[in-house]
């Protein structure tokens, strides 16, 4: 039996590309880095206009509280580096922008590991993840060194999330047909970096053959276990992971630590496995590349930094009848206003939708009371009566109602009926409250 | 910086998430008609083509309602989700045969404009619009609202019937049998005769999604256990409970008329409560006032709802019963 989770939704899964294997981008002219992919603090950068930069070299780092180093992608020329709109749309980010000149010159930094798996301590893990700067490929961006760090002692198992539930995203389906081992070998060096001795890949069961792959490669290690999820919508999100894989909900305001568990994706886990044993830091991933209006949807192995006009030319160019380009899967990812915006350390999917996905056409009509929405929140929250409450601006009964334990995760507005953007009224909402939350904070802090 | 862009048209900005579910409210609101149609194909096999009529009138009347209603006071039209046709038919259905026709557009005036679109429309009132304006017709009209012809008797040879239900609360038997009850051959309203059909049509809302069971399994069992343990006139209690289930406007009501969105709960518990509520007071009713309570018991109970949502809100994840130790 499959486990899963209370409420969720069925979308059509649209995994056009499940049989697309991972192909090789080719080295793009330009790449321009972020020096922000993470939660935390920026990097600051540490080449100037003109450096020569070889592949994998740093080229941005801040080195107090939590932050990731940034590496160079491809070997080249610094040709500037630029302020740019954020990819969130919050506020601005430098880039470094890289001219390429093609001669793949690795650094001199990239060493693997001198040590056996055996012979390493953990803290020695969590310094070349960091140096690696890898952060959490599925979505959140979150420090994968500060995750581990937050874990020792406290968690008893880890967890591969390979559930990969948004519609139309493949690349960790196809990374675990693929490169198997890469993940594999992740989990054991997380293992042996937390001092445990289990660790549970989670697979929704549309990836039977992925689980299948991991299982046969697995073997006789005892360690290591594949479970089957059911194929629901949000399965690969961590409270519900945790729900369906053990059985407790994770408590408002914890981390899946505090409870006993460390997850990490595939992905993160695959280059955790690079950074150890070629020394190579994050600096490309795989993206699945869909949508009705793109020409050829493909996986893909990308640089950082590789601007979606290059990616969408390589893949056949978007068609005439673009509408929206989506960061992510199409229930949480983020729309994107400009071809020049990059792939990050989290972009595991890059979207071309057409107008026969427009959202806003069918315009909003009255809530009818039908409580779908009630159904189906993972979070058992009462999301018709969060957005009235948060349209009439009542804050008071919103947080009555919970406001600030929704995960945004949009199955309310999904399967509305009436075509009312709930999670976007409660997203407004939940973002004044935490901003009032930080200026009362704030100035109480002064007083004292 | 990468070269001459491909395409410069802008692109479009939306707020996760960009997809949605297919279904809509006019297409859970046609889900509602075309499970209607099979008790309305019965009733005018039963009643004859003026059953028909009766249901084209209403449904048109509370249309056009609607649609003047939003279009005088310069609100967007709402005709197109189709809830104005099912409260027209719904309407319908609980009206006897003989009614004249302009008392289901009075009745059409009083659910759409005073019930429904006084209150904001769709969504926002708090009755139920369809057995709202039929209780403000029985009330008004108590006559031509009882006037229950037998079936087959259509036309010039119309022929008064008391209902089976008349029957029961005076503790005899009706004369109808059981079977003829259940398959929707006795006098009564238009919509409300056929347990058969109404059950198809039922079990079809409840196997499209559009409604949940809790509702109408909460009413029918709770009608089913009291009748069953206080049966009348010395009637032995499984006889006089299938006789109970089987006459009136139980089905329909409990089906079509409690599950309505509206006015009625939205969470698990909510539901089973306000139908197990609806039960409760369609039973007293029965047994202590008039012949039927369902319209009364589900207008009552609708006052209930904003109540129950709040008595039952879920325990939000991270606080329930599976909480992790830490």
């Amino acid at each position: 039996m499959a486990k899963t989770f209370k409420g969720g939704i069925h979308v059509p899964s649209s995994k056009n590309t499940r049989n697309s294997p991972i192909v090789e981008f080719p080295a793009p002219k330009t790449v321009s880095i972020p020096m922000q992919q993470h939660i935390g603090a920026p990097a600051s950068p540490l080449v100037a206009k003109g450096a020569h930069v070889c592949v994998g070299e740093v080229i941005g780092r801040f080195d107090s509280g939590l932050s990731c180093p940034v590496h160079a992608s491809i070997s080249g020329t610094v040709k500037d580096i630029e302020m740019r709109p954020s990819y969130t749309g919050y506020g601005k980010t430098a880039h470094i922008v890289i001219e390429n000149d093609f001669q793949n010159e690795v650094s001199p930094d990239v060493k693997p590991c001198p040590k056996k798996l055996d012979d390493v301590t953990p803290d020695e893990i969590i310094e070349i993840v960091k140096n690696a700067g890898i952060s959490g490929m599925g979505g959140a961006a979150f420090p994968t060194y500060a995750k581990i760090a937050s874990g020792i002692g406290k968690a008893k198992e880890v967890i591969i999330n390979c559930a990969e539930c948004e519609p139309y995203i493949t690349a960790n389906h196809r990374l675990m047909l693929e490169e198997p081992d890469r993940i594999l070998g992740g989990a054991r060096i997380l293992l042996k970096a937390l001092g445990l001795t289990h660790a549970i890949l989670a697979v929704e069961d549309n990836k039977k053959d992925a689980a299948a792959v991991l299982t046969e490669k697995i073997g006789g290690d005892s360690s290591l276990e594949v479970v089957l999820l059911k194929t629901k919508y949000p399965q690969g999100d961590e409270r519900q992971l945790m729900y369906a894989l053990k059985g407790v909900e994770l408590p408002a305001g914890k981390l899946p630590a505090d409870v006993g568990c460390v997850i990490f994706n595939a992905e993160t886990a695959a280059a955790v496995h690079t950074a150890f044993t070629t020394g190579m830091p994050l600096i490309n991933r795989v993206v699945t590349v869909d949508g009705d209006a793109i020409g050829e949807p493909k996986n893909i192995r990308v640089p950082l930094g590789t601007s979606y006009e290059d990616v969408f030319a390589f893949c056949g160019g978007v068609k005439e009848n673009a509408a929206r380009v989506i960061n992510g899967g199409p229930m949480m990812g983020a729309a994107q206003w400009d071809y020049n915006a990059v792939i990050m350390k989290n972009t595991s999917a890059l979207l071309v939708l057409s107008d026969e996905h427009d959202t806003d056409k069918a315009a909003e009509a009255a809530c009818i009371h039908c409580g779908k929405c009630v159904g189906v929140c993972p979070m058992h929250l009462m999301p018709n009566y969060l957005a009235a409450f948060a349209k009439a601006d009542n804050d008071e009964m919103c947080e009555k109602f919970g406001v600030l334990s929704c995960v945004e995760c949009g199955c309310c507005t999904y399967i509305c009926p009436a075509r009312v953007p709930i999670v976007q009224h409660i997203r407004n909402k939940k973002a004044q409250i935490q901003a009032m939350r930080k200026k009362m904070a704030a100035s109480a802090a002064q007083k004292m | 910086m990468t070269g001459e862009p491909q395409t410069r048209k802008f692109l479009k900005m939306s707020a996760s998430p960009h997809v949605h579910s297919p279904v809509t409210t006019t297409f859970l609101m046609l889900d509602v008609i075309l499970a209607l149609v099979p008790a309305l194909i019965w009733s005018v096999y039963v009643f004859g083509w003026r059953a028909l009529t009766l249901a084209a009138v209403s449904a048109a009347a509370c249309v056009v309602f609607e649609f003047l209603y939003r279009r005088l006071t310069h609100k967007p039209d709402s005709i197109g989700d189709l809830s104005a046709v099912v409260t027209g038919i719904l309407l319908a259905f609980c009206l006897p045969v003989n009614i004249p026709l302009w008392m289901p557009v009075v009745g059409a005036f009083f659910a759409i404009v005073i019930v429904k679109q006084l209150y904001g429309g769709i969504g926002k009132n708090v009755v139920n619009p369809a057995l709202a304006a039929r209780v403000f017709l029985f009330l008004s009209f108590s006559g031509e609202m009882t006037g229950f012809t037998a079936p087959h008797t259509h036309g010039v040879d119309a022929v008064a019937s008391a209902t089976p239900l008349a029957s029961l609360q005076k503790g005899i038997l009706p004369e109808t049998e059981l079977f003829d009850l259940f398959l929707g051959e006795m006098p009564g309203c238009i919509g409300e005769v056929s347990v058969t059909l109404l059950l198809l049509g039922g079990i079809y809302l409840l196997c499209r999604k559009v409604i949940a069971w809790h509702i109408p399994v909460a009413y029918i069992a709770t009608v089913a256990l009291i009748t069953y343990l206080f049966p009348t006139g010395g009637i032995d209690g499984f006889t006089f409970m299938q006789y109970e289930l089987c006459s009136g406007g139980l089905i329909l009501g409990a089906f079509f008329m409690a599950t309505d969105y509206v006015t009625s709960p939205v969470t698990s518990r909510g539901r089973i409560i306000y139908g197990i509520g609806c039960g409760l007071i369609t039973v007293f009713i029965r047994y202590f006032g008039y012949p039927e309570g369902v319209s009364f018991a589900i207008l009552i109970m609708n006052l209930f709802t904003l109540a129950l949502d709040k008595l039952t809100k879920p325990v939000k994840f991270g606080g329930g019963k599976t909480v992790a130790k830490q």
